[in-house]
């Protein structure tokens, strides 16, 4: 999905508003004059497994990111959110360097935690730089890290380990595959602009069993339930017209998934790349668009710094005949970290009832 | 309180003897201005430093320290990755010169530093980026930009390690106005350990730890050590500290001869008005009264000059800071100051000094004003005569304090400022003397002068004993400025002859190899490994003795060490002080044994076969002090290992200087430049030099040290030629009566200009001699006492033929030219009119 790169690119690029609080901090690191010197997504490409888990070099960014709904033994509900986030700073150096300290990728990673019962949200923040084992990606078997937290495959790919021990959140969770890897957009080409080379490739895992133990604070869980791993790498850089959007992630009791973005222009309208995926329990696939989706905001959350997100909304889908309510399982759920943005656990209803769970993510608010 | 009337007579008297009162002033002023010019300018220096400590420390509690060749860079990344140290950042520090400035440079990871410092923020712009990833960029802060003119986008020559490199400001940081940054370059880690030749090496990890870290030393690999950074700040502030009170010691004893000059000339006005206030206790005026009224003059007085003296010395201190900075940067740490700390508190300081003073100078002459007979006005042949009984008084007094401040002097210990106490008794002592010895003087010139210049010389010997009670006085004031600055002025060539000899001794070896660095690096910078093999080839050379200067972590903090491969000669380079060791050679080459410098020693209260415990990359080792060598290459001292042991202990190969010893018979010169076309090739820093080069070089280094010094002396010497002028013209000025009257008796006007002439230069000279025993016991107690306790160095007493001469000739200089106006002015009035004025 495009989240947080199109965040970075959007501010990065044209826009002449002055950007979000605190959001300017990681642009500022990617730089205007950016896409030379990079790969970048023209075009369908076949994608292999484990091969593609891995790091993508030649593109300017990339990340792992993992959402998901977890519950302990005792009944206690958490939501949890783990992204490792590449991104070049300059096209592969030509001259090298004798210090170990010169690099070319930056490495971030966010992690929250949600707990409904104690109505706290909990998020954390690393930076480094890819020099002197810091941060980095290995492939066979996979291995992306930021110092102490790392996200490991095995030999035979599945299942990926987290480690992750935070100053308030700790996880130690695996994850599972329950089913195959969906390419999102045109065979994994997800188009983010008008102007060629202004996507990424993007494929998802949907539903990922997740069992492992959540710590909060002092306190210990053992947890399981379900996450969703999207994974996108590209070098895009998009017009100043989109100022945000809302990207939904839902997992339907009934075992249907469901990807979609709006991206939202400055004019308020819908951007026409906006898109997304239907994926039923048989396994079958059906591409969204602007027109099959309608969104309505219900509830509106004001953040400490003043930030209005609509963590409550009316969600139409035209494909399936249905309208459902997704709101956050808490409304305080903003990540104030060098990006600010709103990503937070939900519960999806319908006619009253919880039909599913996932993950919202809200940006240029 | 005085009455209104009685001050106005009290002010009159001010502004009818303007010169005097001016003459007062400026003592007061001149006094005053070097004592607050020498507390700003330590002051600034000492608070930049903290600051800028401050900055560089940020919120920094511990520091992971390691040896000469620092820290391992992958320590850092298992710090993080493994033991999950989160608040840790790695620092590479050196110093870099940009436009014939020292700087700071500071490498930092901009990740690790939120926590930190608020430098390299890394959502601050664009610039980060760049920061980030090109070797060849910088960030300024902005108190060093405004003052080098710099923008961002400027590009910017740093020389670092002996290489020139052109740099990108690509920010300006910080506000205008926060000047403890002045000093700071940032960059990127990388580009600081590329730029300062530490590829691989950190300087030391800070780290924010919530508790006292115990259990953290002892995981530390060894040769590693957890510190508080505010104990090495202080430790390095402690370096200066002696220096600077020197500088203050010196500052006091220019106020020490203004106070003289103030006693001088109230006890002259109350002289002068001896009539006057005499009436005035006939016409009711109480004891208390006129003791408060010569006061109140003298508070008026010291008030005036004390505010001038301040203004002057916030004048001063600019150029003052200069030179105390620039001793600092030459002899212990890098610091810029680029700002004037003028504080309340210390300027409060300087005003009570200077009022405290003025008023403690006037107390005897206040005294005496009160004790005025109101039955009959007191005659000046009384006064004389009381003067003349007085000096038994004044001479077993002065013999009691000057002893008490020889026995003071002599008595062991560290305490500096019991040293400059002994010092100050010992010239007040002295002091006291002058009178005594102006009698015997006097007498003794009295047949010299009637030998050459007749009935006028004889009236002039006879004038100066007679009227003992001022002539006493303004010889005193002259002899102690002057015996000041002969004191420094021994002290200082002393000092200079004493350290020339040791470099001589020292430099045993013809030419001498290095890479230029600066005092305050951690290690020197190493020579490149093939360089010995190939300066041995060369023809000419017959031995080589090799060096490797570091800076090591021993219990009190950090010392100096150099570890030295010696050439056959190299033995006769240390003087040792006292007896050493048996076995001496042996046991230094086995290892156990180290030598120590004599101010090492002398601060570490150690002596030949103490212990000395050092971290080494191995862990603590002990080893022996062999014997005490003369040196005064640095004054915290250092110690000296066989190369081999310091490479055992240490694991550093690097030597960073070669010696080279020549056959008998070959040609420096020739040597010289094989040398430098052999070294040339390997690397493009590596400077060759002649001993003879390197003396001169330390030389200049020395003068440098004491410009400060000499500008003192220089100050003290402007008091002291203001205090002839004020002493003598006031003398003049009161004989006018007793000069007309010789006038009206049939002298002629060439005759009076004599007989002033000779009165003056006769004092001078007298001055001028009685300055030479104390200037010289000044500068024993000098050398002696205060240099021994501030340094620890032995300094040869020598006692130079010029600098007595010169003081002399000052003397003698000053005091005519003191005479002139008043005789001219004599000369010129009609003698009816002088009498009259009375």
């Amino acid at each position: 999905m495009l989240r947080l790169l199109f965040l970075l690119l959007l501010l990065v690029g044209c826009s002449p508003d002055p950007a979000p609080t605190g959001s300017t901090q990681i642009t500022a690191l990617l730089g205007d004059d950016a896409a030379e010197g990079f790969l970048r997504a023209y075009e369908p490409r076949s994608f292999v497994f484990p091969g593609d888990h891995g790091v993508h070099p030649g593109f300017r960014s990339e990340w792992w990111y993992i959402t998901g709904n977890l519950d302990s033994a005792e009944g206690r509900r958490f939501g949890f959110q783990v992204t490792f986030f590449r991104f070049a700073l300059s096209p592969p150096a030509a001259g090298n360097r004798a210090s170990r300290w010169a690099f070319d990728h930056m490495w971030m990673a966010h992690v929250a935690v949600t707990d409904p019962r104690g109505n706290r949200h909990h998020a954390e923040e690393r930076l480094a730089r890819e020099a002197l084992g810091l941060a980095g990606a290995e492939q066979n078997p996979f291995k992306v890290w930021l110092e102490g937290w790392s996200l490991t495959g095995t030999d035979n790919g599945f299942p990926w380990h987290l480690t992750l021990d935070g100053e308030e959140v700790g996880l130690q969770l695996s994850f599972s595959p329950l089913r195959a890897p969906v390419l999102q957009g045109r065979e994994g080409l997800s188009q983010k602009g008008d102007e060629p080379g202004n996507a990424s490739y993007y494929y998802s895992i949907t539903r990922m069993q997740t069992r492992g133990v959540l710590t909060l604070g002092e306190r210990r869980f053992e947890v399981g339930g379900l996450s969703w791993l999207d994974r996108e790498w590209g070098t895009s850089a998009l017009g100043g017209d989109q100022v945000g959007w809302d990207w939904f992630s839902l997992q339907l009791n009934d075992g249907t998934d469901l990807m979609y973005y709006r991206l939202r222009r400055r004019s308020g309208e819908p951007d026409p790349h906006s898109a997304g995926t239907l994926l039923f329990k048989n396994g079958e696939k059906r591409l969204l668009g602007p027109g099959d989706v309608r969104l309505e905001p219900e509830k509106w959350w004001t953040s400490p710094d003043d930030v209005r997100y609509p963590v409550s909304w009316q969600l139409t889908v035209r494909p399936l005949g249905r309208t459902f309510l997704v709101t956050g399982v808490i409304d305080a759920q903003e990540m104030d970290l060098s990006v600010v943005y709103w990503e937070g656990a939900v519960d999806v209803f319908s006619a009253g009832k919880v039909v599913g769970r996932g993950y919202l993510e809200m940006t240029g608010y | 309180m005085v009455g209104r009337r009685l001050f106005r007579t009290g002010w009159r008297h001010l502004t009818r003897h303007r010169w005097q009162s001016v003459l007062s002033i400026l003592g007061i002023t001149l006094g005053v201005a070097v004592v607050t010019a020498v507390d700003l300018a330590n002051d600034s220096a000492r608070r930049s430093f903290e600051l800028s400590m401050a900055q560089i420390t940020g919120r920094t509690t511990h520091q992971i320290v390691g040896g000469p060749t620092g820290i391992s860079e992958q320590l850092y990344a298992d710090l993080r990755i493994r033991q999950g140290l989160r608040t840790s950042a790695p620092v590479v520090e050196g110093l870099v010169r940009v436009r014939g400035e020292t700087f700071t440079l500071l490498g930092l990871d901009p990740f690790a530093e939120k926590a930190f410092r608020p430098f390299l923020r890394t959502d601050e712009g664009d610039w980060v980026r760049k920061l980030l990833t090109r070797r060849d960029t910088l960030v300024v802060p902005a108190v060093t930009a405004r003052r080098l003119g710099l923008a961002a986008g400027d590009r910017i020559e740093v020389e670092a390690e002996g290489r020139s490199s052109t740099l990108e400001v690509v920010a300006v940081v910080g506000e205008a106005g926060n000047a403890a940054l002045d000093g700071l370059l940032l960059c990127d880690i990388s580009t600081a350990q590329e730029l300062l030749n530490r590829v691989g090496r950190l300087d030391r990890i800070d780290l924010i730890l919530e508790e006292a870290a115990a259990p953290w030393s002892q995981r530390l690999p060894d040769g590693l050590r957890l510190v508080r950074p505010g104990v090495r700040t202080a430790a390095m502030a402690e370096m200066s500290e002696a220096f600077q009170t020197n500088l203050r010691a010196m500052s006091l004893l220019a106020l020490l001869v203004g106070a003289f000059l103030i006693y001088n000339a109230m006890t002259f006005s109350v002289l002068q008005r001896r009539g006057l206030l005499g009436m005035l206790r006939v016409l009711g005026v109480t004891r208390g009264e006129l003791f408060q009224l010569v006061l109140l003059e003298a508070l008026v007085i010291g008030v005036l000059g004390t505010l001038l003296g301040i203004a002057l010395g916030i004048l001063l201190a600019g150029g003052l800071v200069t030179l105390v900075t620039r001793t600092i940067n030459d002899l212990y740490f890098t610091l810029t100051v680029s700002e004037l700390s003028i504080t309340a508190g210390g300027l409060l300081t300087a005003a009570t000094l200077g009022i405290v003073t003025t008023l403690a100078a006037t107390l005897v002459p206040a005294l005496e004003a009160s004790r005025s007979s109101p039955l009959a006005v007191t005659h000046r042949s009384q006064i004389e005569l009381q003067a003349h009984r007085t000096l038994p008084w004044l001479t077993t007094a002065g013999v009691a304090i000057m002893a008490s401040g020889l026995l003071l002097a002599r008595l062991p210990g560290p305490d500096l400022d019991l040293g400059f106490l002994a010092l100050f008794l010992i010239i007040v002592g002295y002091a006291l003397l002058v009178p005594l010895s102006v009698v015997v003087l006097s007498r003794l010139f009295i047949p010299v002068l009637k030998q050459g210049f007749g009935t006028v010389g004889r009236l002039a010997g006879r004038g100066i004993d007679a009227a003992l009670s001022r002539t006493g006085l303004a010889v005193a004031a002259l002899t102690l400025a002057i015996a000041a600055t002969v004191g420094m002025g021994i002290m200082v060539s002393s000092f200079r002859a004493t350290v020339a000899d040791w470099l001589g001794q020292t430099l045993q070896g013809e030419i001498y190899v290095s890479i230029p660095h600066r005092a305050s690096r951690r290690a020197t910078a190493p020579l490149p490994a093939g360089l010995p093999q190939r300066l041995r080839s060369l023809p000419g050379v017959r031995e080589l003795s090799m060096g490797r200067s570091v800076r090591v972590e021993a219990e009190g903090g950090m010392v100096n060490l150099l570890a030295i491969e010696m050439a056959s000669a190299s033995y006769r380079g240390f003087r040792f002080k006292g007896s050493t060791i048996p076995g001496l050679w042996q046991r230094f080459d086995d290892g156990e044994v180290l030598l120590a410098s004599e101010p090492f020693a002398y601060h570490n209260q150690l002596k030949t076969g103490d212990q000395v415990a050092l971290f080494t990359a191995t862990g603590v080792k002990r080893f022996t002090i062999g014997g005490l060598f003369f040196d005064y290459g640095s004054d915290r001292g250092m110690l000296v290992l066989a190369a081999e042991t310091y490479r055992a202990y240490w694991k550093d190969p690097a030597i960073s200087t070669i010696g080279l010893y020549l056959d008998e018979g070959a040609d420096i010169g020739t040597v010289l430049s094989a040398v430098r076309q052999a070294a040339g090739g390997l690397d493009e820093r590596i400077r060759v030099r002649a001993n003879r080069e390197i003396l001169q070089h330390s030389l200049e280094v020395f003068d440098r040290t004491f410009t400060i010094t000499n500008i003192l002396r220089l100050l003290v010497i402007g008091v002291a030629f203001v205090g002839i002028l004020s002493a003598l013209m006031a003398l003049m000025l009161e004989w006018r009566r007793e000069h007309a009257i010789l006038r009206a008796i049939g002298l002629l006007p060439e005759q009076l200009l004599r007989l002033v002439i000779l009165q003056t230069g006769s004092m001078g000279l007298m001055a001028g001699l009685l300055s030479l025993p104390l200037g010289w016991l000044m500068a024993e107690v000098l050398i002696d006492v205060i240099n021994r306790r501030a340094f620890g160095w032995s300094i040869q007493h020598l006692l130079p033929v010029g600098i007595l001469a010169e003081a002399l000739l000052f003397s003698l200089t000053a005091a005519l030219l003191a005479g002139l106006y008043p005789a001219l002015r004599l000369m010129r009035t009609p003698p009816a009119s002088a009498l009259r004025e009375e």
